[in-house]
């Protein structure tokens, strides 16, 4: 039952506005995803990283297709303007990621900008990139003293089992 | 106001005077610009006397308008006020999602990137592309290889034979195992 003006109100509307238009929007995230294949960890809007992240996830689908592939090359040489990227994304992102299905990216949310307009910030990444990691790995600290004390028990059992058997 | 409803009715009533003139001319119903353009003399001495009915009339000047704007009756008492001020919408809201980074110790939110951790990875990204840039020398010269980052005395391992590799003059740091 339609109770609202259908122009006006917005719920359950998913589709982003962005830009000037449809257009605009197409061109912006297009310059942004040319970024991301160049410098693999971009800093933009939350907004923009998230948008962004679908159409990454795309092109590194389209690139695994092959550089022969007619569609491939098509949909790389758009949506790269800077075209010396063009055989970095058939040549290293796509070989990078052959193993993974899906999941190519990394988005991470920042502290808000500094500026006046304190915008949500967001980064994102091509996984597997050369830089520092954003989560740096945890090892475990074999010296602390509940690691020392485990390590001291498994070494009594295992020595315990041997006289056993 | 009571001029303002005498202005009105005067004017509900040439506008029905108008449309049954109209209707007079045109000899038809409900027919509107061409009646009036083709009976235009016999309709203008009557216009006239209308308008001038009208201009004897009071204009709606300003003092009329001021009369129905909206305005508050009474004064807003200090408690309606305070209870306005101090409603649960205006008022700061409590977080309770900041908790200490584990690496660093400051602050952050639980759904948030560390600040402190962020920069320093930052630096060390930009001093990373410092080089890369020195190594390759222009603008639009991205390589068809993967890239490793080495430090002060490491070799390239087994995995970095074909790899470009960015030498960084510095001991690798804690947090950037390979």
């Amino acid at each position: 039952m339609r109770l609202t003006l259908r122009a006006l109100i917005s719920h359950g509307r998913v589709a982003r506005k962005m830009g000037l238009g449809p257009e605009s929007r197409i061109n912006m995230l297009r310059n942004i995803l040319t970024g991301l294949v160049r410098h693999e960890r971009i800093e933009t809007t939350t907004a923009r990283a998230d948008e962004v992240r679908f159409y990454a996830e795309k092109l590194v689908d389209y690139a695994k297709r092959g550089d022969t592939d007619e569609k491939a090359m098509k949909m790389a040489s758009f949506w790269l303007t800077e075209k010396d990227l063009v055989p970095k994304l058939f040549n290293v992102l796509a070989p990078r990621f052959e193993t993974h299905s899906k999941g190519y990216t990394r988005m991470a949310r920042l502290p808000n900008r500094e500026n006046l307009d304190r915008a949500k910030m967001a980064v994102l990444e091509y996984k597997g990139n050369p830089f520092p990691p954003l989560y740096p790995v945890k090892k475990d600290n074999e010296l602390t003293l509940i690691n020392q004390l485990l390590r001291g028990y498994r070494e009594d059992r295992a020595q315990q089992l041997a006289t056993k058997a | 106001m009571i001029n303002l409803t005498a202005l009105v009715q005067s004017l509900r009533r040439s506008l029905l005077h108008i449309e049954s003139r109209l209707l007079q001319a045109a000899g038809l119903d409900r027919q509107l610009a061409p009646a009036l353009a083709v009976n235009g003399p016999s309709l203008l001495p009557q216009l006239d006397k209308e308008e001038e009915v009208e201009q004897q009339q009071h204009h709606p000047g300003l003092s009329d308008s001021i009369l129905w704007m909206a305005a508050p009756k009474k004064r807003r008492t200090i408690e309606v006020n305070r209870t306005r001020r101090r409603s649960d919408s205006k008022l700061l809201k409590v977080k309770n999602n900041i908790e200490p980074c584990p690496e660093c110790g400051h602050l952050k939110q639980k759904h948030v990137m560390c600040g402190f951790c962020y920069a320093k990875v930052c630096r060390e990204t930009a001093l990373i592309r410092q080089q890369i840039k020195e190594m390759e020398g222009g603008p639009l010269r991205a390589p068809t290889v993967e890239t490793v980052v080495l430090y002060e005395g490491e070799t390239p391992s087994e995995q970095d034979k074909d790899k470009r590799i960015v030498e960084r003059s510095r001991k690798r740091p804690a947090w950037f195992s390979q």
